[in-house]
């Protein structure tokens, strides 16, 4: 809610019904507690109240002490009042249906009514309001305001002018709720107009969203238009898998065909926001690149086959049990197909080489950071960031990296005065309301992570062992300085201003610096020693999944360490290029573009006997496939996804999967079928099922406990570790 | 029992009909040989869909898949694109691209012509529909489109009156 909320309650009177509401919370949110709506445009419940568009005209009086009503002589806007005693409230008076009547008139001077051509004609609240509550007629006969038309603000935004209200919601997003501030109004009156200053583009990280906000057709998608109507579209609830926040979206439709993404509420993860890169990111669902049929290299040409074949020459070419399969997988697929894909890699082909993670550094699984259940990273839930005091954003581009965080802290910083200090080797957007933000010189992030435990430890707010304290003591801040640009000043500031509850933010982004297992050392014993929650988050939709999962080369699904660890990314690409390997399965993404040593990828591409490629779209690293498979995109597939946070989240079925494209988990059930490991898997709950009774921090996940917002995993805690060693 | 009554008085009267219609032989005739003949239809009848163009030659349809909306059938299909200065079809932003009608769905009901918000779409008196393969009944906008406003695109219509079909101009 907008407004400032307190706990006393009082006694309103809605349309003669007695109601308890919290003492200042606005009219426009007490009424629904009745049922009742009262038409906005301007007022959005994230946002401040303004009152600009005075759709929300309510009738208002007092009790008085003899029990009469004394009205109010003119009406108010609900949206901007808040509940008091004594409050009687009339939404449904003739007085206020005449007054809507009257905005609404006024509203549609300017509008060019050209629903047949808006892209939101159909979901329009203007359209909506003027047909519950306008004129049926028009009596304007004079000229209309004419304006720009389908002027691009960017890429994505298209602004129509004519069809503004001037409603303030995408100005007000952009100051109060990404806070890059790139939208404003210009000019007055009927020409007021929502615009960039000096019109120059449209540049945030959020702009997809003014476009849901934006009551009438004025800001529409570029990419979405004239590519459908609203009724021609089907919807269906899904996750994005674009970056690890796990967003909730509307995946919108059209005879089998992505057309567009919208933001769905979920308080725990999005609220109900998404960032451009998950709005506009889908369009290669309908690439002409998508895998549709099994292939098998023939000579010189890959020659489409069935699935028999395929897993014919699969399991021919690769004997089971042979332990010279190495498995690649990347962090898009279901919870169930990484599950599945290292049962299969262990059990068929009695290999460990399998993981997930393509950094430069990859921690051990017994390393007190790796990602997943352990304690000492605190995978803080996404809405707890709105309650920190400070917070500590190191060496990651939030809003790119985590953008549903990074709106959590900005909401924190705006609504609690979070102080939040940045530390960055380039521009980012937390900038803007960073109570610091230092910039160092790229690469020295384990220099900068010292400077701040020297700082920590200076000003005595640190609490480290012995034997780090001494390290660190020993080093100085000038020759910090003359590593990473970053003064000794700045190091004592930021750490000032650190206190309270507080979190650390970083991400495994960070690893793959050739430092970044010490940066990542350092700087979780600063975050320990301050008392504050360590975060190093994973990037990848369901790399929380895959690490929970046991889809390493060191550690089973069960948590148990294994005393012969497997081969990681870089072992597995290592033998296949010196030939160790026999076979490499790599499962979606592109390692040549993934991995940071392009020549490395390629070598073991070329030098593997038998590659087996499956993923969606095709790509270089298909070329050099002995088996190409198809595989669902994530939003064909039934399955969950495990999100940053470590929250379970399903993803149903929404769209046909192209050709012979088969789910992850079904691929990978069918082979484990085929070599007689494995009874079939009929559905994608039944491995959720097998899933749930061999991971720990599955345990308690069934597909009915998914609906709504998802189940939270716990933390594996040490204890599970220590039961797993005996 | 009646022989008279239940045998021989039926096919008296029958037979007297048959007298009577011969005797009338060559006047009041209701049948005609169609398809060499057709009748007049009614004002109001509703079949064959065409998209009509304004005066100016531009398209009337708008894309705006208002008809797709309104179709109980749901078979009508709309894809619509943006006008350049360069390759314009019809005023204003939006042209449909693509524009088909499933025939064998439809159900004449002419709601769509109800919805149309620029006349284009109307439904006129072209009833011969018969076809041989499902996939003719997929009538394209290059079927539904008239080549020139008013273009007279009703066979039958000619044939019974000789004066091309009134244009509906919303």
């Amino acid at each position: 809610m907008a407004a400032l909320e307190s706990q006393e309650m009082v006694t309103i009177t809605v349309n003669d019904v007695d109601l308890q509401v919290p003492k200042g919370e606005l009219i426009v949110e007490s009424v629904k507690r009745l049922g009742l709506e009262i038409p906005i445009f301007c007022y959005h419940p994230r946002m401040k109240p303004v009152g600009m568009c005075r759709m929300c005209l309510v009738e208002v009086g007092f009790k008085q002490q003899d029990g009469t009503v004394r009205k109010m002589p003119k009406p108010q806007a609900g949206c901007t009042l808040p509940a008091d005693n004594n409050m009687v409230i009339y939404t449904d008076s003739e007085m206020v249906h005449r007054d809507r009547k009257g905005v609404l008139e006024f509203l549609l001077i300017n509008h060019p009514l050209d629903c047949p051509i808006c892209d939101r004609g159909g979901e329009c609240p203007l359209q909506n309001n003027t047909l519950f509550y306008g004129p049926s007629t028009s009596r304007f006969t004079e000229v209309k305001r004419h304006a720009l038309k389908a002027f691009p603000l960017s890429k994505y935004v298209t602004l129509d002018l004519e069809r503004c209200i001037q409603c303030g919601r995408c100005v007000r997003f952009t100051e109060e709720i990404s806070g890059d501030s790139q939208l404003a109004f210009r000019f007055r009156g009927a020409s007021m107009q929502p615009s960039t200053f000096q019109m120059h583009e449209f540049e945030s990280k959020f702009s997809g969203n003014v476009i849901e906000i934006c009551p009438v057709g004025a800001l529409t998608s570029s990419r979405y238009r004239f590519r459908a109507r609203p009724w021609d579209l089907a919807t269906r609830p899904a996750i994005c898998t674009n970056c690890s926040n796990g967003c909730n979206i509307w995946f919108d439709y059209r005879a089998g065909k992505m057309v567009r993404i919208n933001g769905r509420t979920n308080e725990a993860v999005n609220e109900e926001w998404t960032c451009d890169r998950g709005k506009f990111g889908h369009d290669w669902y309908n690439s002409e690149r998508r895998l549709k049929q099994p292939m098998l290299r023939k000579g010189d040409k890959m020659v489409p086959v069935s699935w028999a074949e395929a897993y014919e020459a699969i399991l021919q070419a690769c004997p089971p049990s042979a332990g010279k399969m190495g498995g690649l997988v990347a962090g898009t697929v279901s919870n169930e197909g990484l599950y599945l894909f290292q049962k299969m890699l262990r059990e068929v082909f009695g290999s460990n080489h399998v993981d997930y993670r393509w950094t430069r550094n990859r921690l051990s699984s017994s390393h007190p950071l790796s990602v997943g259940a352990n304690p000492s990273n605190k995978l803080t839930p996404i809405a707890a960031y709105e309650l920190f005091d400070s917070a500590l954003i190191f060496a990651t581009a939030l809003a790119d990296e985590q953008p549903m965080i990074y709106l959590r802290l900005r909401k924190g910083w705006s609504s609690k005065g979070t102080k939040v200090v940045v530390f960055a080797d380039r521009p980012v957007e937390e900038k803007g309301f960073a109570a610091l933000t230092v910039h160092y010189r790229p690469g020295s992030e384990d220099h900068v992570a010292e400077g701040l435990l020297k700082a920590g430890l200076a000003a005595g707010k640190v609490m480290v062992p012995g034997e780090v304290r001494e390290k660190i003591e020993a080093l100085s801040f000038d020759r910090i300085a003359s590593f990473c640009d970053v003064t000794e000043g700045q190091f004592r500031q930021a750490v000032d201003l650190l206190s309270g509850t507080g979190v650390v933010v970083s991400s495994q982004s960070l690893l793959d610096l050739p430092e970044g297992v010490k940066t990542l050392e350092i700087l979780a014993d600063f975050s320990n020693g301050l008392g504050f929650d360590f975060n190093c988050y994973a990037l990848g939709a369901n790399d929380e999944g895959a690490a929970r999962l046991g889809v390493l080369p060191d550690r089973l699904p069960n948590g148990r360490p294994l005393a012969e660890p497997g081969l990681d990314t870089a072992g597995i690409l290592d033998a296949a290029a010196r030939a160790r390997i026999s076979a490499l399965w790599v499962v979606e993404g592109d390692p040549i573009s993934r991995y940071h040593e392009k020549g490395d990828v390629v070598l073991a591409l070329e030098n593997v006997d038998f590659l087996i490629y499956q993923g969606t779209l095709a790509n270089e690293t298909a070329n050099y496939a002995s088996v190409i498979l198809p595989m669902e995109a994530p939003a064909e597939q039934e399955g969950t996804y495990t999100n940053v946070e470590g929250r379970v989240q399903r993803m149903i079925q929404v769209v046909q999967e192209p050709g012979d494209a088969k789910q992850a988990w079904r691929i990978f059930g069918e082979i484990l079928l085929r070599s007689g490991h494995s009874k079939p898997y009929f559905s994608a709950s039944e491995v959720m099922e097998e899933i749930a009774q061999v991971v720990p921090s599955f345990g308690e996940v069934t597909y009915d406990r998914l609906e709504g917002e998802g189940l939270h995993l716990p933390l594996a805690t040490s204890t599970d570790v220590l039961s797993e060693v005996n | 029992m009646g022989l008279l009554k239940d045998v021989v008085k039926p096919i008296l009267g029958g037979m007297t009909l048959t007298a009577r219609r011969a005797a009338n032989l060559g006047k009041n005739i209701v049948t005609i040989q169609y398809p060499d003949e057709m009748r007049e239809q009614y004002q109001r009848s509703r079949w064959r869909h065409y998209l009509t163009r304004y005066d100016s030659g531009l398209e009337r349809c708008i894309g705006c898949s208002l008809c797709a909306g309104a179709c109980p059938a749901r078979c009508i299909y709309v894809e619509a694109a943006e006008n350049t200065d360069t390759e314009r079809y019809s005023p204003g932003e939006r042209y449909a691209v693509r524009y088909e009608i499933n025939m064998i769905r439809c159900i004449f009901c002419g709601y769509c012509q109800d919805a149309c918000p620029t006349g284009a779409i109307v439904l006129r008196k072209d009833f011969e529909l018969a076809n041989y393969k499902r996939e003719q009944f997929i009538y394209t906008k290059e079927m539904l489109l008239e080549k020139y406003p008013g273009q007279n695109l009703e066979p039958y219509r000619s044939k019974v009156t000789g004066v091309e079909a009134p244009i509906y101009t919303g």
